[in-house]
Parts: structure tokens; C-alpha cells; sequence
């Protein structure tokens, strides 16, 4: 009886889950698989329907959740084993998938493999992109896009001393979006259509040897890069909503960066040794084309085309050389020393056709070179079986060096500069094992940059960091506190930003049938940055811009076992940015413009709680149906609220 | 002079050594095959077939040392002698985090991957490949980890599964992602954005670069005109890369404070030295035209056309 009001309560309570409510994480199939043949087969296929209501903002729930409505491949695994490993075509296929046919997430993985002679590795996504329109550019910014991405790798002979890489990489990015177009004058824009057609191809080409004890990396690659996205005029806007008659920008921008990588390694008892070099030289070549005739904002008539065509290079070279020294079985002394040089440059030709100005042709040529080294020394210790140290001194220098060139009406004009910067930060650490279970670490690290190229960058940091860890064989749970501070002040300017968060996580599984995990986070941020900004053509400095966010984020999930008939698992994840504590968005108004005010802080709240049934109906054969809430509170404005019912049923089989 | 012949004594007794030890390792009659071992450990042995160390044992020409259990538990005559025991054969759960480390790397030293695992900050804590790897029971048939990839880094990491909860996010609860998209959990280089000293788990893209690019392809350019916060400092100047609760991912919850907060023309900042530009005088902060920078700066992340990417 008592176990029964435990299960209950144990469902009914703050439950968790920050994952979604499917794939349904059941079994179904003979537990060992089936043999067929030489081989062991493992598979199981969960086809179902979802649903989803949504009232509120459909936009924001689409930008956050996006699941829809229909008949999905929810997941499926399929696993394929030769028993002896000498399988005729392969040794092994393991193959999954989630969320295909028409959800906005989509995935597979697949490795096919034949020991000694090929592995192949596949990785398939889709993600489907929505952005509402946020209320970032005014809300006129809005993105309806499908992102495919896949990776293929093949090695061929992968045990033997040297082996053959080859692989491929597609990532392609296509739908509909409307973004903005400055008008004929400052601070005018109008909306204009975009069919986004972007893609990536990825080439690679490569081997590895093991050579005298050493393991030598070469491969070489060739990355594609094409845009071709046009842009109109929306429909039904031209002369009525928008200052454009006529509007038409094509853009195509094509490139290439073929790379070569390059890595040698070696360890043995005393020392270990890795050396990487990799090197790109990244081209794209572009031509921009915009032609707008319309009327400006004090009604004149304008006719305008621009015309810019030039090229961006960015060779880039890094390498990096670790040494690892382990004098002794409880010390080891790691120094890593890397270089990085990256040098941007581009050049255009600007020419703008307009019946107001009538401008000549701009040259710009921009060069932005970055070149870091940074050299690295940790070491850990093993003083005692409790007891651990670790710790690190970093060193970094960088050198940015920038020219900015215009030529118009051939007067040039150039603007170089150079700078350096250097951090220096240390670590120090200890490790503490009470027991076998339990482990506590403590560190602090603290840096300091002597000149940090942005306000905001890191300059004088320091930060704490405190874990504890149990772990059981059916009870973990760890708990950590961290702290991270920065203050980057300079004459006129301070900018000082301090995070705490603070955690604990625990899984409990003392039966079979029966698992809880919960965890609950506290993150606060609060920073103060000076700005500077023009009202009414006056510049306004000495003030501040300050934002202050508690997030509140706690999880619980339960899954039980009803015999061997049926699982159960319920959920609950909540966050919550309480802000700063004020409500009303607009307290401490004074004489700056008020939008600087609300932007203090956003509080709002993202809650989902979750259910899932799973019921056997036969040694192949499961039911399924779940339901997932979510439910989206802004407290100060409320536009973008929402409240979503989505849910499934589906059968998962095997066969 | 002293230091130089210093140096070379340690560089070549460190190449010996390990020679000399080689050839003192124990006799190859202390290893008793996997057979015995399936004797007291069927359920391990049932499903062996399945795991990808199988297939050491399935070439039938590697070293005793180098195959089926006793490639990783060492030699088993001892265990077999004393009827069991943790202590007379290679157990990785009484083991100390850097035995762990070096008795995988015997074998998987030879992955790029793990070129900086001395270093990483796992390995400074104490974490070694069995804390989030499972050899005998993963459900996961891929990397033999523990558990699915995001629950095994949410168990350390809570704060990050906070993150991955919020309203924005990148979807790796949802399946499309995984933390080892942009983490290397075995230690990555220095990187080459900001001053190298951190972030230090975070895995490169192709050039070296931040691991956004690598699906925010669009992003990478070159550029013409290079917004230097993307290159010199990283995307993170402006964005939470986990998940956040402003739209866009980015640091604040209006984009004009993310803006203004470092063009505010102050102290020796920037390029020149000069402080970051202010925004000109035409902008009126009190006309809500001028509060949503990027409905005019549209080509934010880098333009072709125009220095102040407004195209």
C-alpha cells in the first residue's frame, strides 16, 4: 500500500524532464535480438501521430518548440552483428533515426563496418528554422528555413598500420525570409523578401600511419561555399507601404578554402608528444547588384543602383605542439604551445548610380590581421589516494593589426594601426576522494589582460569553482557552485560583469522499475557597462547600462514500471528569470530615454510538464501516448506568450 | 652547458627506459586467453561479439596484450589463481583516474581527438574515460558511452542542461545536436578567439576556427568588412552559445544594448586604440527608428558592400 501512494505521489509531484516526450524510451523485441544466419539482428520502429494546439503567439511557440501535426517515423534503432566477426560485407550495422517524415528535428546516424577492411560513419540532420519576427529589428526580421547537414567518413583498412580517410560534408540552408533594407536615407528601412539559397560542400581527402612508435595525421580538404539568395520587393507593397516603386538586389557570393591538416603524435611511459598544423587559405568572390527607384522620406523622387564587386581572402595558418612529461606515476606536467595567424583582408569597388548625389566610384580595400600565441602549463598531482592537486599558469600575446583604405575620386585614403595584448591567468586546484564515491574539487582561477580589445572583453577575472560528487551504483547526485567576475575599467568607462550559478543534480535507481532524477540550477547574472549613444543630436555620456538576470531551472523526471505490462514516465522542467525583482518595467525612469530602462531585465517563465505511457501488447509489439505542455510567459509585455497542448500516439514494434 | 647535457641525459634515458621496460614485461604465460574469462564471466562474453573491441579478438593476430579482456584487464593468471578479486587483475572501477587514461590510450593514443586529453580539464578534475564510457553495458553501441551523450554531460554539468531548457536554445535536447558538436570532451587546443586561455573544452572547426561556423556556414566569410567582435573575440561577445532567454541567443534582451555596450567610444578599445565607435550623431536613441540596430546594420556578422554593414 505505502508503495503504491509512494508511486503515485512520486508521479503526480514537481516532475521532470527537459527532454522531449518522444521518442518513447522503451524495448521491444527479444532482449538478445534474433539470429539470422552468421548474424544478430536488433531493430525496433516507433510510428505514430503527433498533434499540437497552440493558443497565443503560434510565431514564438514555432521558434521555441515547433512540433506539428501528423504521422511520424519517431524513432527507430536498428543494430545488424556478425558473431564471429568475419562477416561477408560487414561486421556491424547500427543505424537510428528520430523524428523522420515531417518533424522539425530530424536525425539519423548510421555506421556500417567490416573489421580490418572499411568503417563508414553517416550523420543526417534537418533542423526547420522559424524566426517570428522578434522584436529585435522591430520585428520586420522573419526566417522560414530548412538547414540540412550531412557528414560521410569512410576509412579504409582502420586497424592496420596506415590507413585511408576520405569523407564528405554537405550543409545546405533554402526557404523564405524577409529582412530589411535601408531606404534612400538613414534610419528609413522597408521590408524586402529574401529566398535564402545557401550550401556548403565539403571534400576530404586523407591518411594515417603509424611510423617508429609515432602516429602521423595528413588530410587534405576543399570547402565550397555558394550564395545565391535573391531579394524583392514584398508583393502589394510597392508605392503604398514602402518607399520603393521598383527593388531588385542580387548578390551572388561564391568561394572556396581548400585546407591542409596536418598531426604527429607519440607516447609511451615518460612522455607524450602531439604536434598539429593546419592551414586555410579561404577566397569568396562576390558582385552585388541593387537597383531601387522610389521616394524618399522628404518626397523626392529617387532612382538609386549600386554596384560593389571584389573579393575576401583569409589564409589562415595554426599549429599547436603539446608536451607531456609524467615523471612520476602520480604527476604529470602538460605544456601546450599554440600559434594562430589569421590575416583578412578584402577589397571592393563601390559605385553608386544615384540621381540625388550622384557619387563616383568608393575603392575600399580592409585588412584585419589577428596573430596569438599562447603557451600553457598544467600540472596534477596525486599526493595521496584522497588527496589530488592540479593546477596552471597560461600565458597568451596577441597582435591585431588593422588597415582601413577608401579611395574616392582617387584620394585615398588609409587608416593602419597595430596593437598588442597579453594575458597572464593561473589556476590552482584540489581534489579530494573521501571514499570511492565521493569526490570533492575546488578551484580558482584568476586572470589578467593588460589591454582587452572590446569594453566588455576580460581584463581583470577571477573565478571559483566548487564540485561535490557521489556516486553508487543506483544513487548519484552532485552539487557545484561557480563564480565568474570581470571588471574592465578604463578612464570614462567601466564595465563589470559577475555570474554565480549554483546546482544540484541527483538520479536515484534503486529497482528495475523504478528511477527518479531531479536537478535544480540558479544562474544570476548582473552587469553594469558604460555607454554612450546620441539624443537629439547631443551625446549623452556617464551613463550606464545595466541588466540583472536570476534564472530559476529545476527538472524531475520519474519513470516506473507497472509490472512487466506497461512504463510510466512523467516530467516536469521549469525556468524561470525573475529579473531583478521589479514590476513594472518602466520603475527608475528618469531622464535617460526609456528604453534603457525595460531592458534592465526580461522576466519570464518556460514551463513543460510531460507524461508518457508505454504499454506491452505483445513481445514486438508496445502502444504508446504521451502528452507535453509548454507554456511561455513574458511578464512584462506579453506579446509573445504562449500556451501549447502537443502529444502523440504511436506503436512501437519490432520485428 | 650543464642544463644542455641535462636535458639530453633526460631525453634519451625517457626513449630507453620504456625499451628496457618492454622487454621486462611479464611472461607471455600469464595471459590464459578469453575463454577462461568467459568461464566466470558469461554475460559479459555473450554480447562481446557485439562490442567494437571485439574485433581485436576477431583478427586473430593480435598480441595477447592487445586483445579480447586481457587487452584491457592485463594478464588474468593471477585472477584465475586467487578464484576473483579485484586485486589480481586490472579493474578499472579501483583504479586511479591517469591508469585508466593510460591503459586506454595504449590503444586509442592514435586519435586525433585525444591529443590534448593530458590537459583537458576533465582530466585536471579527475575524470578519466571509464566515468563517462560504459565498455560492457552502454546502450549506446557508438563510443560505448555510459548513457546518451547529453545525460552523461548533464550528470557533471547542471547549469548547461539549465541552458539547454530555455526558451531559445540550440536543439540538442531535441535530438539534432550533441554537446560533442562543439565540445571536444577529451581536451581541445588553445583557442583562437579571445586570448587563447579559455574556453578550453571547445572544439575547433575546420581552420581553427569557433565550432559555429561549422553549420553557420554563412557567418564565416571572409568578409570584406569584418566585424572584428566575430574574429578577435568570437561569437560569444554577443551570443550564449548554450541557451538563453533573449531571442537570437544573444546576451541581452534588447539588441541595442548588446550594441551600445561596447560603441561607446571609451578608453583605448578597438582598432585604433581609440575606443570602439560611438554611433553617429543622427541616431536618436529616444525615436524607437534607432533602437533596433540591426533592422538597419542588417549584414551584422560581416558585409561585402558596406563598411558599417548596412548591405
Amino acid at each position: 500500500m505505502r508503495r503504491t501512494v509512494f508511486l503515485i505521489l512520486a508521479s503526480l509531484g514537481p516532475l521532470a524532464g527537459q527532454q522531449t516526450v518522444t521518442p518513447t524510451a522503451a524495448t521491444v523485441g527479444p532482449p538478445r535480438g534474433t539470429e539470422i544466419g552468421n548474424y544478430n539482428v536488433m531493430n525496433s520502429f516507433e510510428t505514430g501521430y503527433r498533434f499540437r494546439s497552440v493558443g497565443g503567439d503560434l510565431g514564438k511557440y514555432r521558434s521555441d518548440v515547433n512540433f506539428g501535426n501528423g504521422i511520424r517515423l519517431l524513432g527507430s534503432r536498428l543494430t545488424v552483428n556478425s558473431k564471429d566477426g568475419h562477416g561477408s560485407l560487414f561486421d556491424e550495422i547500427v543505424l537510428s533515426t528520430q523524428g523522420l517524415g515531417n518533424d522539425p528535428y530530424q536525425f539519423s546516424s548510421l555506421r556500417i563496418q567490416k573489421n580490418g577492411l572499411y568503417r563508414y560513419d553517416l550523420l543526417w540532420r534537418l533542423s526547420d528554422y522559424f524566426n517570428p519576427a522578434l522584436p529585435l529589428a522591430g520585428g520586420l526580421h522573419r526566417m522560414d528555413t530548412e538547414r540540412r547537414m550531412q557528414d560521410h567518413d569512410l576509412a579504409l583498412l582502420p586497424q592496420s598500420p596506415v590507413r585511408l580517410l576520405l569523407g564528405y560534408t554537405r550543409n545546405s540552408q533554402d526557404g523564405a525570409a524577409l529582412t530589411t533594407v535601408q531606404s534612400f536615407s538613414a534610419g528609413d528601412v522597408s521590408p524586402v523578401f529574401a529566398d535564402i539559397r545557401r550550401i556548403r560542400n565539403e571534400y576530404r581527402l586523407g591518411g594515417e600511419a603509424e611510423l617508429f612508435g609515432m602516429k602521423l595525421h595528413v588530410v587534405r580538404g576543399w570547402d565550397d561555399f555558394k550564395e545565391d539568395t535573391p531579394f524583392t520587393l514584398a508583393p502589394g507593397t510597392a508605392g503604398t507601404s514602402s518607399p520603393f516603386t521598383t527593388f531588385r538586389r542580387n548578390e551572388p557570393y561564391h568561394g572556396t578554402t581548400p585546407w591542409w591538416r596536418v598531426h604527429l603524435r607519440g607516447e609511451n611511459k615518460y612522455w607524450a608528444a602531439a604536434g598539429h598544423f593546419t592551414y586555410a587559405i579561404g577566397r569568396r568572390d562576390f558582385i552585388f547588384d541593387e537597383a531601387a527607384v522610389g521616394t524618399d522620406r522628404f518626397g523626392s523622387e529617387r532612382n538609386r543602383q549600386v554596384l560593389v564587386a571584389g573579393d575576401g581572402r583569409r589564409p589562415v595558418t595554426s599549429g599547436n605542439v603539446t608536451l607531456s612529461f609524467f615523471p612520476t606515476d602520480n604527476l604529470t606536467i602538460s605544456n601546450h604551445t599554440a600559434f594562430h595567424n589569421t590575416r583578412m583582408e578584402g577589397d571592393s569597388v563601390y559605385r553608386e548610380l544615384n540621381n540625388a548625389t550622384a557619387s563616383g566610384p568608393y575603392l575600399f580595400f580592409n585588412f584585419l590581421g589577428i596573430r596569438s600565441i599562447t603557451n600553457t602549463t598544467d600540472a596534477t598531482l596525486r599526493v595521496s589516494k584522497w588527496l589530488g592537486l592540479y593546477g596552471g599558469y597560461y600565458y597568451s600575446t596577441r597582435r591585431i593589426r588593422s588597415v582601413e583604405q577608401v579611395e574616392i575620386d582617387g584620394v585615398p585614403q588609409r587608416l593602419p594601426a597595430s596593437q598588442d595584448n597579453r594575458l597572464q591567468s593561473g589556476l590552482a586546484g584540489i581534489r579530494l576522494n573521501f571514499a570511492r564515491s565521493l569526490t570533492v574539487s575546488l578551484d580558482a582561477e584568476v586572470g589578467r589582460a593588460d589591454r582587452p580589445f572590446f569594453p566588455i572583453s576580460e581584463r581583470d577575472y577571477h573565478g571559483f569553482n566548487a564540485r561535490v560528487r557521489y556516486k553508487s551504483k543506483s544513487f548519484a547526485l552532485s552539487a557545484s557552485a561557480r563564480t565568474n567576475y570581470n571588471t574592465n575599467s578604463v578612464s570614462l568607462s567601466s564595465h563589470s560583469s559577475r555570474g554565480r550559478n549554483y546546482s544540484v543534480d541527483g538520479s536515484w535507481t534503486p529497482r528495475d522499475w523504478f528511477s527518479v532524477d531531479g536537478g535544480y540550477s540558479k544562474l544570476h547574472l548582473d552587469t553594469a557597462s558604460g555607454i554612450a549613444y546620441f539624443v537629439d543630436f547631443e551625446l549623452i555620456q556617464g551613463e550606464r547600462s545595466i541588466y540583472v538576470s536570476n534564472i530559476h531551472a529545476a527538472n524531475l523526471g520519474v519513470r516506473f514500471g507497472l509490472g512487466k505490462r506497461a512504463d510510466v514516465y512523467t516530467g516536469y522542467s521549469h525556468v524561470e528569470d525573475t529579473g531583478d525583482g521589479r514590476v513594472n518595467p518602466f520603475i527608475g525612469s528618469g531622464a535617460r530615454p526609456d528604453p534603457f530602462v525595460p531592458a534592465q531585465t526580461f522576466p519570464l517563465a518556460f514551463r513543460s510538464p510531460l507524461a508518457r505511457l508505454s504499454v506491452r501488447l505483445h513481445g514486438n509489439l508496445r502502444w504508446n501516448a504521451g502528452y507535453q505542455h509548454y507554456n511561455y510567459r513574458e511578464d512584462f509585455f506579453g506579446r509573445q506568450s504562449y500556451r501549447a497542448h502537443t502529444g502523440y500516439t504511436s506503436v512501437l514494434w519490432s520485428f | 652547458m650543464g642544463e644542455v647535457r641535462a636535458s639530453f641525459f633526460w631525453v634519451i634515458s625517457s626513449l630507453a627506459v620504456p625499451l628496457t621496460l618492454a622487454g621486462q614485461n611479464a611472461p607471455a604465460n600469464q595471459y590464459v586467453g578469453g575463454e577462461v574469462c568467459r568461464k566466470c564471466h558469461p554475460n559479459v562474453w555473450l554480447n562481446f561479439y557485439k562490442n567494437p573491441h571485439y574485433k581485436s579478438v576477431a583478427s586473430g593476430t593480435e598480441a595477447p596484450d592487445k586483445t579480447g579482456c586481457e587487452g584491457c584487464h592485463g594478464p588474468g593468471q593471477a585472477h584465475v589463481q586467487a578464484s576473483g578479486g579485484k586485486a589480481t587483475i586490472r579493474a578499472f572501477s579501483v583504479m586511479e583516474p591517469k591508469q585508466v587514461i593510460d591503459a586506454c590510450l595504449a590503444c586509442h593514443s592514435r586519435d586525433l581527438s585525444k591529443a590534448n586529453i593530458r590537459r583537458s580539464s576533465h582530466t585536471l578534475a579527475g575524470v578519466a574515460c571509464s566515468d563517462c564510457h560504459s565498455i560492457h553495458r552502454s546502450p549506446i553501441p557508438k563510443f560505448l558511452l555510459a548513457k546518451e551523450q547529453r545525460d552523461v554531460c548533464y550528470g557533471c554539468h547542471a547549469p548547461v542542461r539549465s541552458q539547454f531548457s530555455m526558451p531559445f536554445k540550440h536543439r540538442v535536447n531535441e535530438g539534432f545536436m550533441q554537446c560533442t558538436d562543439c565540445h571536444n570532451p577529451h581536451g581541445a587546443p588553445a583557442a583562437t578567439w579571445r586570448m587563447g586561455a579559455r574556453p578550453r573544452m571547445v572544439e575547433h572547426a575546420l581552420a581553427n576556427e569557433e565550432p559555429c561556423l561549422k553549420c553557420h556556414s554563412d557567418k564565416r566569410g571572409p568578409f570584406v568588412f569584418e566585424h572584428p567582435s566575430v574574429r578577435v573575440d568570437g561569437c560569444e561577445t554577443c551570443h550564449n552559445p548554450h541557451g538563453s532567454t533573449n531571442a537570437k541567443l544573444l546576451r541581452r534582451p534588447v539588441v541595442f544594448t548588446v550594441c551600445l555596450e561596447c560603441h561607446n567610444g571609451a578608453g583605448a578599445f578597438g582598432r585604433q586604440g581609440d575606443g570602439i565607435r560611438t554611433q553617429s550623431a543622427s541616431h536618436n536613441m529616444a525615436d524607437p527608428r534607432y533602437q533596433n540596430c540591426t533592422a538597419c546594420h542588417v549584414r551584422i556578422h560581416g558585409s561585402n558592400a558596406d563598411p558599417l554593414f548596412l548591405r
